[in-house]
């Protein structure tokens, strides 16, 4: 029979039966099961403001690093993917190497944060973090670790305050936020962001969530839930699935002014690349970055396409500027077997050689 | 599937579905003996809803052989995705919380509840009338309204038009990289299998849809004109507020930012100067400290009254730079691991 579809009756049922068996059997995992936590590596809080908490993570060792790396995490989801399990997190990877690592937890913006502008944001609450790490550490300058609209925050600190910034690394950073293939930027290229915020105010995190999902609403909301039948009597993989989704959903609020402002100047006006980007008074131009800059992109982003990241190559006046491409995604890049593998030895080795 | 009895196909389908079905009860009730699971709830009905979805889905594909035994495979999958079933529009409307909660589902509860308290819902059918007397404002608001959801009404449609077509489009793919398959390539035998393949041929097609130029253009006006109509329910309730003295939106939101204001003026005025103090201060107390933690670090040359022979601490050898690679792509060894720690606790939010 000429045919590519061999669909038989009684094996259709089979598989049903054994897809149904699967999760009645793994069911019982699940009910039993608590919220997976963190990988909670030990931190002390070494200043906060208003919903912001900077850290400094322990390691299992002193330092070696002279300078140490202030994490600036994105505004949407939590810093802790950084810090997820403790076989998959960045920070302790980093701390084994021998890193002294700070990280910033933006906290869950209320009514309160509303107000709250970019220039709030960088020369507010991110100067004073670096401030803090610089004064306990006596030193003129420290290291950025920006990841994704972190890396947008870290690029424009670094060109506003380069005296304070000794090297930068992005991750997943895009910064030519109009390429052909960018379907978040495409989406809110028509968007009214001044009705939007003047109506929703903070921007709930459910919606940006729903954003998210329709970006691959099949994969991502329907497929991805199909593999979990598989995983269900393995608890230790349903314990990092449901941590994941725990991650994924369990994010803040966005402030409406700063996200009005960003919407309207790095989505639709694209003035990274473009130019005529201010904060708070100040001109942003990439061109005057100087310091060392290694940007990491994951080859498989969906979230931040490969060439919005790779654009700041062509901007920057840094002479000392890596690229570093790693085979994965947006997430992948923090959590998978690879990455821990790879990212942080390289982010190690590029900072010694630096420091 | 085309040589089998419908009758069969039936009969399982029927089963399927009451085994589906008896299933969800069981997952639903917890069992007397176990607590309730304390937290994951979300994660669970997500789990169960995206699999319901392929349930559907399989259940879809099944019934289309039913209802045709003997058909071929290609009219069986148009008969499976036919105007009746949307099986991608329905998996994109399963896509849902109260933030992003559909348009037509937030303003008719916001009508029901409009409507309880006497607000009637003039019609926009027609276009505005000019309206006058005592209640004229009220009026011209009430009718703004109305073109505000009709308009939102529409832009929704064009949008959900968009995604059918994305529906159509995935199918076609499916269709065409199912003829595409010769004879060494192995048959799809599973539902499984079909499933992966259609996910496939949708989610391109959807990409394809979504970064055209119309579907930009339609979800700007979709997300534009609904925030039209929430602001204009915003307005209103506003107004009743105020009749009834209650603090409005617009009064929190102005004090909001005045007070924002307030704090950058303070940190400007008389932040600088004592923060400058502040940094010269710390920054020698992190001296000091040094100093100390250096000092800490000989104890041995208090104890001996030989100096020369206490142990120095050895300075950390100082890594040496290498020269930069410009664009170079890094690789590197595995890095050490460090032990899983007791873990700290962490605040839960709100």
């Amino acid at each position: 029979m000429d045919t590519p579809l061999h669909l038989d009756p009684i094996r259709l049922m089979q598989e049903i039966g054994s897809f149904q068996r699967k999760l009645a059997t793994g069911m019982n995992q699940l009910r039993g099961m608590r919220e997976p936590g963190y990988a909670n590596t030990p931190r002390e809080l070494v200043y906060s403001e208003d919903k912001l908490k900077l850290w400094h993570m322990q390691g299992d060792r002193a330092p070696t690093a002279k300078t140490p790396t202030l994490i600036v995490y994105a505004l949407v989801n939590t810093v802790w993917m950084t810090d997820l399990q403790p076989d998959r997190s960045l920070v302790r990877n980093l701390l084994a190497q021998g890193e002294d690592v700070y990280l910033i937890d933006w906290g869950y913006p209320d009514g309160a944060d509303r107000w709250l502008t970019l220039d709030d944001y960088l020369n507010g609450y991110l100067d004073r973090c670096v401030d803090t790490v610089r004064e306990r550490h006596g030193l003129d300058a420290i290291n950025l670790l920006g990841i994704c609209q972190g890396g947008v925050f870290s690029l424009c600190y670094s060109a506003m305050h380069p005296e304070k910034v000794k090297n930068l690394i992005t991750m997943v950073t895009p910064v030519d936020l109009q390429t052909p293939d960018n379907m978040l930027s495409h989406w809110c290229r028509e968007l009214d962001v001044d009705l939007f915020v003047d109506t929703l105010g903070n921007v709930p995190a459910g919606l940006m969530n729903w954003v998210y999902l329709t970006l691959k609403p099949l994969r991502l909301n329907q497929q991805k839930y199909l593999g979990v039948v598989d995983i269900l009597d393995n608890p230790v993989e349903l314990e990092n699935f449901l941590r994941m989704e725990r991650w994924i959903f369990d994010s803040p609020d966005q402030a409406g002014e700063a996200f009005r402002q960003f919407i309207k100047d790095f989505y639709q006006g694209n003035k990274l690349v473009k130019g005529g980007l201010v904060i708070g008074g100040r001109k942003i131009d990439l061109r005057e970055l100087e310091l060392p800059i290694l940007n990491i992109y994951a080859e498989q982003d969906h979230l931040v396409p490969p060439d919005a990241s790779r654009a700041l190559g062509r901007r920057v006046g840094s002479t000392d500027y890596t690229e570093l491409a790693f085979k994965g995604g947006h997430i992948g890049i923090y959590v998978s077997g690879r990455a821990q593998r790879d990212v942080p030895p390289a982010i190690h080795q590029w900072l010694r050689a630096r420091d | 599937m085309s040589g089998q009895s419908g009758d069969f196909i039936k009969d399982w389908q029927g089963l399927a579905q009451q085994s589906w079905d008896a299933w969800l009860r069981q997952v639903q009730a917890a069992p007397a003996a176990a607590a309730a699971p304390p937290a994951g709830n979300d994660a669970l009905q997500r789990t169960l809803a995206g699999l319901r979805g392929c349930f559907d889905w399989m259940q879809g594909v099944a019934a289309a052989g039913a209802s045709q035994p003997g058909a071929d495979w290609q009219t069986l999958l148009r008969s499976w995705a036919g105007s009746a079933n949307q099986p991608f529009t329905q998996a994109f409307s399963g896509i849902d919380s109260t933030a992003a909660q559909g348009f037509v589902q937030q303003w008719q509860a916001w009508l029901q509840s409009a409507q309880a308290g006497g607000f009637a819902m003039p019609s926009a059918t027609n276009g505005p009338v000019p309206a006058f007397g005592l209640q004229r404002e009220q009026l011209m608001e009430q009718q703004e309204l109305a073109a505000a959801i009709q308009a939102a009404a529409q832009a929704n449609a064009r949008y959900m038009a968009l995604i059918q077509r994305a529906n159509a489009q995935g199918l076609e793919r499916l269709q065409a990289r199912l003829a595409q398959r010769d004879a060494a390539s192995p048959p799809i035998e599973s539902l499984k299998a079909l499933y992966d393949l259609w996910v496939d041929a949708v989610e391109e097609a959807y990409a394809e849809v979504a970064l055209s130029d119309e579907f930009r253009s339609a979800y700007g006006d979709m997300v534009n004109t609904q925030m039209r109509v929430r602001q204009l329910q915003q307005r209103q309730t506003g107004q009743w507020c105020r009749e009834l003295g209650m603090p409005t939106r617009d009064e929190v939101s102005a004090l909001g930012a005045r007070l924002q204001q307030l704090r950058r003026e303070l940190r400007e005025r008389g932040g600088n100067d004592a923060a400058a103090e502040i940094l010269a201060l710390r920054r020698e107390v992190a001296t000091l400290k040094r100093e100390l933690a250096a000092l800490a670090a000989k104890p041995a040359a208090v104890v001996k009254p030989k100096p020369a022979a206490a142990a120095k601490p050895k300075p950390v050898a100082a890594a040496k730079p290498r020269p930069a690679a410009k664009r170079a792509t890094a690789t590197a060894k595995a890095p050490a691991r460090s032990a899983a720690r007791p873990s700290s606790t962490r605040p839960r939010k709100r």
